[in-house]
This record gives C-alpha cells, sequence and structure tokens, in this order.
C-alpha cells in the first residue's frame, strides 16, 4: 500500500515536472528580474494577530529588494489570507502554485494549515519552505516529504528541555500542566515526558483548556489542589497571564515553566503588573530570538537593523515579537537563495535549504546558527535557558539542541 | 472515594464559577436590553463592549484617571449605541427579523476590524475597578473584585427595574416594545426608543467590558468572542427577556461548567461547554421559556 | 389560466439558459477559476437547504456548518478508514448528515424562535469539541488528510479525470460535479416548494396556529424540513472535503454557520434563484475584502460593511429584488388583457 502510494506520488511528481519542462528553460516562478514565492497567513478573523509574520518577512524582502535583491532579481513575495482555516490554505496554496505560479510555498503559517497541503506540494515537486509551525513532523519526515521543510524549534524539544532540566536540578518536585487542548500543547506535554523519562510520575495533575474559552481559574484551582509545586505553563500569552494572575488569587506560589510563545517581555511583564513581582520571580524558560521589547537588547546592531526595516518598509508594530521571527524566516531564505545560485531551480533552492549554516542572522540570539545537513532538517534548533529575575529575563548556561 | 471528598475544592470551585458567570452576566443583562427593544440578539454585542474596552484603555492611556474614563466611557458608549442604531438598524427596522440579525452579524466584523485598524493587536491590560488582594474564607480563595463584579450586574438590574417602572422614559420604552402602534397613537417616540435601548445596552456592555478585561487578566481584539458565548447561554437559561434572569442564568452556568469540568472525569475541560448547553437544552425542554422568562403567546 | 402556457415556456427557457451555462462556463474562465466556483457551489448547495428550512418552512438554524462536518468527516473518514472511491461516498455523507439534522430538529418540536436558534448552535459549538474527543474516527485536532493518507480513492489524483472517454481537468470536474448535483439539488428543492409539502412547510412559517387547525402535523413537518436540509449540508461538506482533500475541525466553527445564514439572507430567504448571488457572495467576499487593503482589521471591516450594506439596500435580499422586479415584468408581459 505505502509503495503503492510512493509510486502514485512519482508518478504524478513526473508528470508535473515535464509540464513545466515543455515550457521554458528557466524555473517557474523565476524570471531574469524577478523570484516569486507565496504563503498563507490569516489576515481576518480571531487569529489575524501571527499575521505579523508575514508582515516582518515581507518587510524584509522590500529591504533586501531595495538593496538590488538576490542575484539581481527582486522577490515578490505573495501572502493571501486563509483565515486559520485549513480548508481554505488548501484552496489559497492551489490558487499560488495554479494560477499565481509561484517558485515556492513560503513561511505559511498553522501546524495544520500546512500539513493540509504538503502531499499536494511534494507530488508535484513545490518547495514547502520554512513552515512556521512548531510540529516535529515538518523535519523529521524529510524521507518522505523531500518538499517539505520546518523553521523554528518544535514544541515537543521544547517540552523535553523542560523535562530534562526538573530531572537535573529538582528531581522532587510535582508538576502540574496547564496545557492547550490541541496539538501544540499535547506536543509540549509529550515533549515534557519525554524528557522527564523514568521520572514521569512527578507529573501529578494536567488540566487542558480549549482556545475559545474565556478563563482557566478553574484548572488553576485544581492543579492547586493537587499540591503541585511546579507549574508547567504550555498556553498562549492570554492563559499565560491568567496563570499568574488566578494562582496569586489562590495565594499559590509555584516555580512556573512558561513555553516560549508567551515568554515576551511585554507579557512577562503585564503578568507581574497583574500580580507582584514575587509572583513571577524564578519563571523559567527557553529563548531563541531577540525579544524586542526586551530592553537590554536595545542597542544591538541586529535589533537597531530591526527596528529601521520596521519602520522604513512598513512592518507593523516594532514591538511584535512574531515580527522578529519573520524577518528571521526571511534573511534564511535570502541566503538560501543566493545559495541556489544564479539560475535558482526548485530543486535547487529544496538542496541549499538542505545545506544551510547561517552563522549571522541578526536577529537570532548571539551564537545561534541555522544549520541543516544530512539527517539534519531542522534549521532552527538551538537555544538558550533564561529565568525571570526582578522583572526581566537573564540568559544563563551555554547553548543547547532543541531536537 | 466519598471518604476522600474534598469539600473544600468543591467550595472553591464554586465561588470561582460565580465569579466566571458574574462576568458573563453584565453582557447577558446588555443582549437582554436589546432582546426587549429590538426582539433580536445581537452578535456584535461582544464586540461593541470590546471596542468600549479599547476606549476606556486609549482614555487611561492618555492620562485620565481609572474613574473618569470609566464614566466618560459609559457615556461615549451609550451615544456609540444610538448612533448605531440610528445609522444601521432603523432602516431595516420593518425588515424581517432575520435581516436584522444578519445587520448585527454584519457589525460584529465591522466593530473588530475596526478595533484591530485602531488599536495594534498585541496583548493588553486594563486597571482593575476593585481590589483583587485576594480573601480567604475557610481555605476559599476570592477577591473583591469578584464580589464588585457580581454586584455590579445586580445593580445595573435594580437600575434598570427602577428606570423602566418608575421613569416616564422607562414606561415609554416598554410601552414600544410591547405594542408599538398603540404607543405611536399616545404620542410615543417609538424608534426612538429602540435607540435608547441600543444606547443602554451599549452602556451596559461597556460596563461588561471594563469589568471583563481586568477579570481576564489581559485583552486583545478577542476579549469578547468567547464571553459572548457563555452569556449569551446564560441569559438564554435565565429567559432571555428578563434582566435578572440573565444574571441568574449566567451564574448557574458558571458553576454547572465548573463542577462538570472538574467532577466528571471523562467530559474533563474539553467537552464542558457542550455537555452545559446540553443541560440548558434539557431546561429549556422542560421550561421552554427560560427560567425567569414569560411563555410566549401565540396569536393567529 | 391564460398565463400558464407562456410561464412553462419561460421556466423551460431559464433551464435550458442554466443548463448551456453550467457546461460553457469553465471555458471562458482559467482552470483555478472553476475550482473556486466550485468552492461557491458547495456554499449553494448549502444555502439552498438553509433556505428550505429557515425560508419556507420558518425554522432558524445556526447549526449548518456543523451539518456540513458531519458531512464532510463521513467521507474523510470512509475515504480515509475503509479506502472508499472519495466522490462514491457522496449519497452516505447526506443521509448521515440527514440523520444528524433529524435528531436536531427533535427539540424544535417544542422549542421556537430562538430557544431554537440557541439548540442549533449548542451543535454548533459542540461539533469542534466532539471531533477532538473521538480522534479514533476524526483524527482529532489534526483532521483527517485525504490525498496524504489514501491516495489511491482521490479522484483527479494525477491532474485529469475521465469521464465516458472524455478528459478534463480536475479543477473542472470538481466544477462539474459540485454544480451538477447543485442543480439537482435546486431542482429537488423547486419540486419540493412548489408542491404539496411546500404548501405545508410555508403554512407552518407563516402560522403554527393556523397550520394546525388546518390539520398540518407541525411536528412532523419542522422535524422532516431539518432532515432534509441536513441532506443538503451533508453532500456539501462531502464536496467540500472532497475539493480540499482534508478535514479539520478548525474549518467547521460556528464561523461557517454563521457565512451560510449570511449568504441564505443576502440570496433572499423563501427564494430559490437568489441563492446562487448567496453563494458568490459568501465565496468572493472575503477575498475580495483583502485585495482593498492587507492592513490589520481591514479585511473584516469591508467585508462586515458589505453585509450590512446589502441589508440596507435589500432588506429582503436579492430574491426579495428580484420578485419585484420579475413579477411586474411577468404581470406586463403575459397578464394584459
Amino acid at each position: 500500500m505505502a509503495r503503492a502510494k510512493h509510486l502514485i506520488l512519482f508518478a504524478l511528481g513526473a508528470l508535473a515536472l515535464a509540464t513545466v519542462a515543455s515550457g521554458a528553460a528557466s524555473e517557474t516562478g523565476v524570471t531574469p528580474t524577478t523570484v516569486t514565492i507565496g504563503g498563507t497567513t490569516p489576515l481576518s478573523g480571531p487569529a489575524s494577530a501571527y499575521q505579523s509574520v508575514a508582515k516582518g518577512a515581507a518587510a524584509y524582502f522590500r529591504y533586501v529588494n531595495a538593496k538590488g535583491g538576490v542575484n539581481k532579481r527582486k522577490i515578490t513575495y505573495i501572502y493571501k489570507d486563509d483565515g486559520y482555516d485549513p480548508s481554505k490554505t488548501a484552496d489559497a496554496t492551489r490558487e499560488l502554485v495554479q494560477q499565481d505560479k509561484v517558485f515556492a510555498i513560503f513561511n505559511s503559517l498553522g501546524t495544520d494549515q500546512n500539513l493540509a497541503t504538503r502531499a499536494y506540494l511534494n507530488a508535484l515537486k513545490v518547495p514547502q519552505l520554512f513552515t512556521a509551525s512548531g510540529a516535529t513532523t515538518f523535519g523529521r519526515d524529510y524521507k518522505k516529504y523531500p518538499w517539505t521543510i520546518g523553521y523554528q524549534p518544535n514544541y515537543r524539544a521544547e517540552g523535553t528541555i523542560y523535562g530534562r532540566y526538573v530531572v537535573k536540578h529538582t528531581p522532587k518536585v510535582r508538576i502540574g500542566v496547564l496545557y492547550q487542548n490541541d496539538d501544540y500543547g499535547k506536543d509540549l506535554l509529550a515533549g515534557l515526558q519525554r524528557g522527564l523519562g523514568a521520572k514521569a510520575g512527578l507529573v501529578k495533575s494536567k488540566q487542558s483548556y480549549n482556545v475559545d474559552d474565556p478563563d482557566v481559574q478553574s484548572q488553576i484551582a485544581r492543579l492547586k489542589a493537587a499540591k503541585v509545586n511546579t507549574l508547567m505553563v504550555f498556553a498562549t500569552p492570554k492563559f499565560a497571564i491568567q496563570a499568574y494572575v488566578y494562582a496569586r488569587k489562590l495565594a499559590w506560589r509555584p516555580v512556573v515553566y512558561m513555553n516560549a510563545v508567551s515568554s515576551a517581555a511585554n507579557i512577562m511583564g503585564l503578568s507581574t503588573a497583574a500580580t507582584s513581582k514575587k509572583q513571577t520571580e524564578g519563571t523559567l524558560s527557553i529563548v531563541f530570538l531577540k525579544d524586542p521589547t526586551d530592553p537590554s537588547w536595545r542597542k544591538d546592531a541586529g535589533m537597531k537593523l530591526y527596528r529601521s526595516i520596521m519602520k522604513k518598509y512598513k512592518g507593523g508594530d516594532p514591538n511584535d515579537v512574531y515580527a522578529v521571527y519573520g524577518m528571521s524566516v526571511a534573511h534564511t531564505f535570502v541566503e538560501a537563495l543566493k545559495k541556489a545560485g544564479k539560475n535558482p531551480t526548485r530543486a535547487g533552492i529544496m538542496k541549499a535549504a538542505d545545506s544551510l549554516n547561517i552563522r549571522n542572522d541578526p536577529f537570532l540570539l548571539p551564537g545561534i546558527a541555522v544549520k541543516t545537513g544530512a539527517g539534519d532538517h531542522f534549521p532552527l534548533d538551538q537555544a538558550k535557558m533564561q529565568r525571570y529575575h526582578d522583572g526581566h529575563w537573564v540568559a544563563f548556561g551555554g547553548l543547547f539542541r532543541v531536537r | 472515594m466519598i471518604l476522600a471528598f474534598d469539600w473544600t475544592q468543591l467550595a472553591q470551585q464554586v465561588v470561582i464559577g460565580l465569579a466566571s458567570g458574574g462576568v458573563w452576566a453584565t453582557l447577558a443583562v446588555a443582549l437582554v436590553l436589546i432582546y426587549r427593544s429590538t426582539g433580536v440578539i445581537n452578535f456584535a454585542q461582544g464586540e461593541m463592549a470590546m471596542f468600549s474596552t479599547f476606549i476606556a484603555w486609549s482614555l487611561v492611556d492618555h492620562g485620565l484617571s481609572y474613574w473618569a474614563a470609566f464614566f466618560l466611557t459609559i457615556g461615549i458608549s451609550f451615544a456609540g449605541g444610538v448612533a448605531v442604531e440610528r445609522a444601521v438598524i432603523r432602516p431595516v427596522e420593518r425588515a424581517p427579523v432575520l435581516t436584522v440579525v444578519i445587520v448585527t452579524l454584519g457589525l460584529f466584523f465591522v466593530v473588530n476590524g475596526a478595533a484591530r485598524w485602531i488599536w495594534s493587536p498585541e496583548t493588553r491590560s486594563l486597571p482593575n475597578a476593585f481590589s483583587t488582594r485576594p480573601i480567604d474564607v475557610a481555605g476559599v480563595a476570592f477577591s473583591i473584585s469578584d464580589l464588585g463584579t457580581i454586584a455590579v450586574s445586580l445593580a445595573a438590574v435594580a437600575l434598570l427595574w427602577l428606570f423602566f417602572r418608575y421613569t416616564k422614559l422607562g414606561l415609554a420604552s416598554r410601552a414600544a416594545a410591547v405594542n408599538p402602534d398603540a404607543s405611536r397613537l399616545v404620542g410615543v417616540r417609538v424608534s426612538w426608543m429602540l435607540a435608547l435601548g441600543w444606547g443602554l445596552a451599549a452602556a451596559m456592555g461597556a460596563v461588561s467590558g471594563m469589568l471583563t478585561a481586568p477579570a481576564l487578566a489581559s485583552f486583545d481584539q478577542n476579549l469578547m468572542q468567547p464571553v459572548l458565548l457563555y452569556a449569551f447561554a446564560g441569559a438564554v437559561l435565565g429567559g432571555i427577556d428578563s434582566a435578572l434572569g440573565a444574571v441568574v442564568g449566567s451564574l448557574l452556568l458558571g458553576v454547572l461548567i465548573n463542577l462538570i469540568g472538574t467532577y466528571v472525569d471523562w467530559v474533563g475541560t474539553d467537552l464542558r461547554l457542550p455537555v452545559a448547553l446540553a443541560v440548558i437544552l434539557g431546561v429549556l425542554l422542560v421550561r421552554p421559556a427560560g427560567l425567569f422568562g414569560r411563555p410566549l403567546e401565540s396569536r393567529v | 389560466m391564460r398565463s400558464r402556457a407562456p410561464g412553462i415556456a419561460l421556466r423551460l427557457l431559464v433551464a435550458a439558459v442554466v443548463l448551456v451555462a453550467y457546461l460553457v462556463v469553465p471555458h471562458f474562465i482559467s482552470d483555478f477559476h472553476s475550482r473556486e466556483l466550485a468552492g461557491a457551489g458547495v456554499f449553494f448547495i448549502a444555502i439552498v437547504g438553509l433556505n428550505l428550512l429557515t425560508g419556507y418552512t420558518g425554522q432558524i438554524s445556526l447549526g449548518h456548518g456543523a451539518l456540513m462536518a458531519v458531512g464532510g468527516y463521513t467521507t474523510a473518514a470512509l475515504v480515509v478508514h475503509e479506502h472508499w472511491r472519495d466522490v462514491w461516498t457522496i449519497p452516505l455523507a447526506g443521509v448521515a448528515a440527514g440523520i444528524v439534522g433529524f435528531l436536531i430538529g427533535l427539540p424544535a418540536l417544542r422549542l421556537s424562535g430562538l430557544y431554537l436558534a440557541l439548540a442549533t448552535f449548542a451543535f454548533a459549538v459542540a461539533i469542534p469539541s466532539l471531533l477532538k474527543k473521538f480522534s479514533g474516527l476524526t483524527g482529532g485536532s489534526q483532521g483527517l488528510r485525504l490525498l496524504e493518507d489514501a491516495p489511491l480513492q482521490v479522484t483527479g489524483l494525477s491532474g485529469t479525470v475521465t469521464i465516458f472517454g472524455h478528459s478534463l481537468t480536475q479543477n473542472h470536474f470538481l466544477y462539474y460535479l459540485t454544480w451538477g448535483l447543485g442543480l439537482l439539488g435546486f431542482l429537488i428543492a423547486w419540486l419540493v416548494v412548489r408542491g404539496r409539502a411546500g404548501r405545508t412547510c410555508r403554512a407552518v412559517r407563516d402560522s403554527e396556529v393556523a397550520a394546525a387547525s388546518a390539520g398540518v402535523d407541525l411536528a412532523w413537518t419542522k422535524t422532516l424540513a431539518f432532515a432534509l436540509s441536513g441532506v443538503y449540508a451533508g453532500v456539501a461538506g462531502s464536496l467540500l472535503a472532497i475539493q480540499v482533500e482534508i478535514v479539520n475541525p478548525l474549518s467547521f466553527t460556528f464561523l461557517l454557520s454563521i457565512l451560510l445564514l449570511v449568504g441564505a439572507v443576502v440570496g433572499g430567504l423563501g427564494s430559490l434563484g437568489g441563492m446562487i448571488v448567496g453563494a458568490l457572495f459568501v465565496q468572493y467576499l472575503p477575498q475580495l475584502s483583502t485585495h482593498v487593503s492587507t492592513a490589520q482589521g481591514v479585511p473584516d471591516f469591508v467585508f462586515g460593511a458589505a453585509i450590512i450594506v446589502v441589508m440596507l439596500l435589500l432588506p429582503t435580499g436579492v430574491g426579495g429584488l428580484l420578485r419585484r422586479v420579475a413579477r411586474p415584468l411577468t404581470t406586463r408581459l403575459y397578464l394584459r388583457p
């Protein structure tokens, strides 16, 4: 069955290739003066705050284009609305491929959204570059889906780090978990359990919430009632802030591990302001991007560049950490495109994306490299631990692998 | 199992349910106000409340004191509610009910879009009207602000009751809702009475938003969307034309949901809303007009 | 009586024009645009079904998106788990959603108006959670992926489909399939509406008391209307799954139910012809809104403003406008002595 499936996909790909090859010598989406890429992002609906990723990336491309582009080609980046609905992603991606004839799909946002188009894009051998998703599958399953590559550190790996850290430093605690009832939350939870290994029994209570719940007050009370003293918060900012606020209301002060999704300095600042410095003190998290709301980067050259691009090329709100992420992923695409040579092809850009070694990304923590190679299809897989102390984050320890 | 039963935990979950329900109640009352004047559910009620919250945030951000911003926002929202009614509801006053419902759905998108357009989508916080200092009674924790929120909705119900019962304007607007044609004959300006209903609802919504934002610890443009679902369910449970019913219904719903989530393992937190709605449906099958609602009589 | 013969001729003429348009439209637009039209066809089928319930029987449903989910998931589960050919699942998807529609209709026996809306609303809100809970069947929050897990069952896998010796692109195939079923559904709806059943439904809509005293079985009529409407939604959901080759809980949120209602009201409740406009409206308006500007919030703002403007200009929808325009016309043409 599996083999038959692969044969079919292969035949399909061959067909697609034949139609492309008969057209012209140059690659789809590439002209002597332009390279056209596209992706999907929610521009409408409740999830539309995520569009800052695409807007940050677009601003960076405008900046690169203003400096002459890549090999004299300007990058055209089309992002289409999917309202965070995977069915619409499927349609919009087909529009990009069939109608707009893009060179590659780039930076489409969301796990389910990228999964919705992966089989289609791989069948047609259209590169699905740097998916904006924390799911492991985009880096892990490259043998089955060679035209897909992820970007950011994945959630499972982040959970694993917290688990290992607990085992190493505080092996006798009682752990409670607040997680979002979807793949994002469950991946972090699974990672935590993997990291705890034989100590998985330390987890005494797991409480989930739905993303459309108004509050998590009840869940926090149940965690406290389970007498846990270490709280893993695998939740989006709104619920992360609530975790602190409701814990304080119950006069409960556990050690908090805050997932990177909600650890931005402005979010932690809101939590601290709504509770007290004592409540957030000692919170642990991982970090890999430079946080635009963190005052310690104010004089950093990379962040100065970021702010000037955001201003000059209309990237939107400069305090939005999603925009930093967007710039980083755009920076990586530009490097990959350079590497793909004077006449980039779809196969060429995949090869380039699979053999990256970028050490100067100005938007990442110093020392972090965007690196891929044989067997390594996780471009961004390094991070640091950080601890919240006296109202701001302090990174500590060395870089380590998030895998 | 019974031996190990933790009564404090039960009490704590009930108290938390009341606190959450108290927040929904404020919006539920606003829904009732519109329903009584226009006969529709205003799907944009939550978004209007969210917009009011952003106005309050801007006022505080520009240096106004909290209470000045609070009352100014209520005033602005009242005017806004009247303006919305005049601009988009009045022209469809005589259209089929569903047309009016669809207009409120359109308003939902317009108001939400406008709020995203005007204010960036970052997470914000609004100061609390009441103290959030934790209070502990026999191991059950709550805060002044929980009590305050419930008190505000009850006070609003009382004020509205007084207004509709004892003021000339209130009586006129009730008359206009019950029998528009007869009211018109005795000189009530029926159309303006509807606008008054929208204004009051918007003002109530503003109060709701300003209480909800601190109660949920932070807010953005999605503040009221989840709340609207619960407020709607609470209002229907209480009987959609009764303000007191809306408050009681919301409080009951809050407690019900937390107890289901805590004690029915299989349901857990993921299915608690569907189960709660099923329970409400059960109640409605027995009492089709809700707990406090008046049964409708149909005329041929 | 005099007007009857020309009336039939006019109807035949309209039917012929529609049929010809159905056949030739894909040849005038790009391949991808026929795919978009197929997407509008999905809305069309669901909205025609909703109109039978809301427009002709007077029962409000805020849960039609959830009925579409039942259809879509029936198709996806049969394809992925049982390896059915995708198109053969369509009838079963319709039946499944019809049964669920019947069950939702049961509270309608006792509830009316707003309270019935709550029952359907509860169903719409519950569906995403239920889909996540029963993950063995539904794939949980990741949903099911037809092309990834059962590519051999997907029609048009190689990019073309051959029917009776004619080869057409996958997008054209989807267009003909969807609108073919759409026109069939339209015809059935039209026959129902103008027949005895339709009169019974309208009687219930206009006055339950009067209908009951005339011997109409209220409960039975309402529940059947729910069931029939569910079949339409199920077929629409099934076609959606076949078109996008995935199903996911995120695609069947409350928003979908609302969009369907908007489409039905814009098209004009109680009018079948207007539904085409309603379907095109909900299919294309969100996209057009992002063309105005992609700035934060603007697409939503434009979308909502367009809904309001249409409602203010056409309070009874496009159908109401058609009635107003067409009636004097036919009157002038045929009834003049």
